[in-house]
């Protein structure tokens, strides 16, 4: 792309949504120029700062006219390089001052624009009795959006699943800048091919997400909050199958191994108890029967030869959720680099993955501590080392991919929630290969090319 | 000073402490006018009353507040500081500065004149320094010319050395924190105790058992300044001896003690005026939301704040300090309760300051690197900091973005020091970030080294 492209483009677009909405200065473009995945440092040359639809469409007009990359961006919480440029000369079109947010609770719905955070679309529902079920840890910052283009889980997924399970419609902004509206924010709508699907977790490579139109949910009368703790780890896994395997679906069904826990004790300085591994199950139901249920997860953890206990009282609930919550942070804490995993394996396969990968760190000799969302199947290993040791950052390296093809063996995806950006690329195309996806890859690329013909959206993202 | 980057009115304000005391360059005549015949001059074993630099002038400070407001528009700061210099030597500043001010208001210095009436009739023995109390130049501190603070620092220490002053009472949290956190860390052998006035107050009403008399009804809410809870961590004892006054109802506003929001000060009233008095705006809603008739606050920077924009918006709510409420009741009635010796929980919310090995560049940027490539850019701390809020997430003045302008300084990025000056100055060092780091920075310090690395690099820009 020539330099004059970006030049003429700029100015068309100061023109038409006005100067200061567009900022060229070097210290703007710098502080945009990492998110959470914190490797890949690419200044953009321009950030347009959106506050309307038609922001949006000028700009994807225009890039699209000038042929510049466009990379859309909610608040930078990637953690595999989405949210910032994988090549030069790229306008970062920042969507968080696009915030707004209407709930309705007599349709069932929130609206919410794609610069409003996830936690404030909760918030807003909360006020009348209901909730958004998905919750990412980074829930307070990341965008709806984001959230969207990256179809974000969390804790909560175990019930509840990822962004996609809580769309009813969306406005995207596609190249040219047209836009789509697909669905409408009602529970049942037949408009033939669904494309929300499309555009949910493409991870802005087809176009803008503007506005969402999401399901909310009735708060859930009573929750109790299960603890189980494990001698072995692999324990703990065949608890969580077990769980799942004999029908009870709790709202949390998360992991945290010894590694964790030690250093979520250690770092965050919270009393939690200490064993090999920790299942934390949250039920929830009517005050009736949540007990009866309470009861029989219990009986499924100590039949693998957990111990457990069960509570109620807001306190004990609070501070085990933080820990689990707090678990990311206590680690990145502990440790100056940390390479983060996001993998999936069948829930069957629980357990060898996490016999696998306790090889794996005795085998590189690293510390690993490993948490996630377990009760569906989905693991976080955090690969811990030093960044001034050539030796380590190889090591970690190398168990970053290892645990990648792992997931992969075992029948599960590289990613579960946190997307492939930059980081996961090489990643990705083998997990694609391995599952005989060609066909996907040239369909999808056809797809691109339609919806993108001169290539703007997020380039270096994925495949494309 | 020599230096290229800093702004011209930073560049007034510290010449000004530096020659004068004060940042406005009213000098030590006016700064000692409230406490003629209150005190007796010099300490009284050993203790003394401290008024600081800002209390005696803030009502010059108001006036110079109000007027920016009124040339909004037309002349920003700097050019506006440009004209102090020139009337200086004229030796029409005085005269002249007051004349654009308007009348200036003495409810800062009758909050002194309060909170010396309390602690004598606390029966607290001390002295006051007059013309020959040593500013305590944290100015100079929040700016980041930190060498010239060390330097100025040092003379402080050894004046009071001098004059026999073992304790120091002061009122105002920016000095007390000066002499409390940043005056042990830059000046060797400081063994001087200092308290902040609440501090004292709080014990003696406990420890006297005395219960005060209002003789009216009031409903008031408080304000607690960020130095004062989230710095040094004193809360408890503002709660305590509002409870000790019959005739106070008390409502706390949502964000009160550590959690305490920003009124828009620390500094950013000098260098940005119209971005401090858009962030005081939300505060002033939520203190305004709790249906109180009056204001309480212990800050002249959180006063002033708060006054000149609860008559922007126009509403007739009075901002006093906490200090003359106490002196209020004090003139009225006391009577005495069952003594008892107090335990006030001192919050430690913060995480561990900055150690640069000395302030030379090279330390300060080894130091800098270091604390600032933890960072993950997780984003928590935008959350919660004012000027992005303030400004729709514009990420350059948000706490992460500020964070990685530091890192790109200290690597060599091509941006230029004048300009992240700039960025940097936007921050209003509150510490919300700093309290929600996940990784344990703390933020506001490492913007104040920060701004020290951007002044004494000696460049205004970078070659292009």
């Amino acid at each position: 792309m020539l330099a004059s492209s970006l030049s003429n483009a700029l100015s068309e677009i100061r023109r038409k949504i006005g100067k200061e909405k567009v900022l060229t200065e070097p210290e703007d473009l710098y502080a945009y120029s990492l998110d959470a995945s914190t490797e890949h440092k690419t200044p953009p040359s321009a950030v347009v700062r959106a506050y309307s639809e038609d922001d949006v469409r000028v700009v994807l007009e225009v890039a699209n006219k000038r042929k510049v990359p466009v990379v859309p961006r909610g608040s930078g919480t990637s953690l595999t390089g989405a949210s910032v440029p994988a090549v030069p000369n790229s306008i970062l079109l920042d969507l968080s001052p696009m915030n707004g947010i209407e709930v309705c609770i007599e349709d069932g719905y929130v609206m919410a624009e794609a610069g409003a955070t996830v936690l404030q679309v909760d918030q807003e529902c909360r006020k009348y009795g209901f909730f958004f079920p998905p919750d990412p840890a980074s829930s307070r910052i990341a965008t709806i959006g984001g959230a969207l283009a990256e179809n974000a889980g969390g804790l909560r997924g175990a019930k509840f699943g990822v962004m996609k399970n809580w769309v009813l419609a969306m406005e995207v902004i596609v190249p040219g800048g047209k836009k789509i509206r697909i669905g409408e924010p009602v529970y049942k709508w037949r408009w033939g091919p669904d494309l929300l699907s499309l555009f949910i977790g493409s991870e802005g490579t087809l176009g803008v997400i503007t506005r969402a139109w999401l399901k909310i949910h009735p708060l859930p009368e009573k929750v109790v909050r299960v603890l189980g703790l494990f001698d072995r780890i692999e324990n703990a896994g065949k608890a969580i199958s077990e769980i799942r395997r004999r029908g009870y679906v709790p709202m949390i069904l998360e992991l945290l191994d010894r590694e964790t826990i030690e250093i979520v004790r250690e770092v965050l300085g919270y009393d939690v108890p200490l064993g090999e591994a920790m299942v934390i199950a949250d039920i929830d139901g009517p005050e009736e029967a949540v007990w009866r249920i309470v009861k029989e997860v219990r009986k499924a953890m100590e039949e693998s030869g957990g111990e457990t206990t069960a509570s109620d009282d807001p306190e004990e609930m609070e501070q085990l959720y933080l820990a689990r919550q707090g678990a990311y942070a206590a680690v990145t804490r502990a440790y100056p680099g940390v390479l983060l995993e996001d993998i999936t394996v069948p829930l069957s396969k629980l357990m060898i993955a996490l016999r696998e990968l306790d090889k794996l760190r005795k085998e590189y000799g690293l510390r690993m501590p490993i948490f996630g969302h377990a009760g569906d199947g989905n693991l976080h290993p955090n690969i811990c080392f030093d960044p001034e040791d050539p030796e380590q950052v190889r090591k970690a390296r190398e168990m970053f991919l290892k645990t990648g093809k792992l997931a992969i063996e075992l029948g599960g995806a590289i990613s579960g929630e946190h997307g492939i950006g930059i980081s996961k690329k090489d990643l990705f195309l083998e997990e694609i290969k391995a599952v005989r996806g060609e066909g996907y890859i040239e369909l999808v690329t056809q797809i691109k090319e339609l919806l993108d013909p001169n290539g703007i959206m997020n380039p270096g993202k994925l495949w494309f | 000073m020599s230096t290229t980057a800093v702004p011209q009115i930073v560049r007034f304000a510290a010449e000004n402490t530096r020659d004068v005391g004060d940042v406005l360059g009213i000098g030590p005549d006016q700064r000692v006018k409230w406490a003629r015949g209150l005190l007796p001059r010099g300490p009284v074993n050993g203790t003394i009353f401290y008024a600081g630099e800002m209390y005696p002038v803030m009502g010059n400070a108001e006036g110079a507040f109000r007027l920016m407001r009124r040339l909004e528009g037309f002349m920003n700061i700097n050019t506006l500081a440009k004209a102090g210099p020139i009337m200086k030597k004229l030796g029409i500043y005085t005269t002249g500065a007051k004349a654009l001010w308007g009348g200036i208001n003495e409810e800062y210095e009758r909050a002194l004149q309060d909170a010396v009436f309390v602690l004598k009739k606390l029966g607290v023995e001390m002295g006051y320094l007059f013309e020959d109390e040593p500013p305590s130049g944290v100015a100079l501190h929040t700016y980041g010319l930190l060498r010239e603070f060390k330097e100025h620092a040092k003379g402080v220490h050894e004046k009071l050395k001098e004059m026999g002053v073992r304790r120091i009472i002061a009122l105002d949290p920016i000095v007390a924190t000066a002499f409390k956190l940043y005056y042990p860390e830059f000046v060797e052998g400081w063994e001087i105790e200092s308290y902040h006035f609440v501090e004292v107050v709080a014990k003696k009403i406990a420890e006297q058992g005395l219960k005060l008399k209002l003789g009216r009804k009031v409903k008031i809410t408080y304000h607690d300044p960020c130095y004062l809870a989230r710095t040094i961590g004193v809360v408890d004892e503002i709660r305590f001896i509002i409870s000790r006054i019959e005739g106070v109802e008390y409502i706390e506003p949502p964000r009160h003690g550590v959690n305490t929001g920003c009124s828009g000060d620390g500094g950013l009233e000098l260098t940005q005026p119209p971005l401090a008095r858009k962030i005081s705006y939300e505060r002033i809603e939520e203190l305004r939301e709790t249906g109180a008739d009056l204001v309480y606050t212990s800050c002249p920077a959180c006063m002033m704040m708060l006054r000149t924009g609860f008559d922007s918006l126009n509403y007739k709510i009075g901002v006093y300090d906490l200090a003359s409420l106490i002196a209020e009741a004090m003139r009225n009635e006391i009577d005495r309760v069952d003594p008892m010796k107090p335990e006030f929980k001192r919050y430690n919310v913060l995480p561990k300051s900055p150690k640069p090995k000395s302030l030379s560049l090279e330390d300060l940027a080894e130091m800098l690197r270091r604390d600032t490539d933890k960072c993950k850019k997780c984003g928590f701390c935008n959350v919660e900091c004012p000027t992005a809020n303030a400004l729709d997430m514009l990420e350059s003045r948000s706490a992460r973005g500020r964070m990685t302008l530091i890192n790109s300084l200290v690597r060599g990025d091509p941006v230029r020091p004048k300009e992240v000056l700039d960025r940097l100055y936007s921050c209003v060092l509150c510490g919300q970030c700093s309290q929600i780091c996940p990784v344990g920075l703390h933020v506001q310090e490492l913007i104040i080294y920060g701004r020290a690395y951007a002044i004494y690099s000696g460049r205004a820009g970078v070659p292009s």
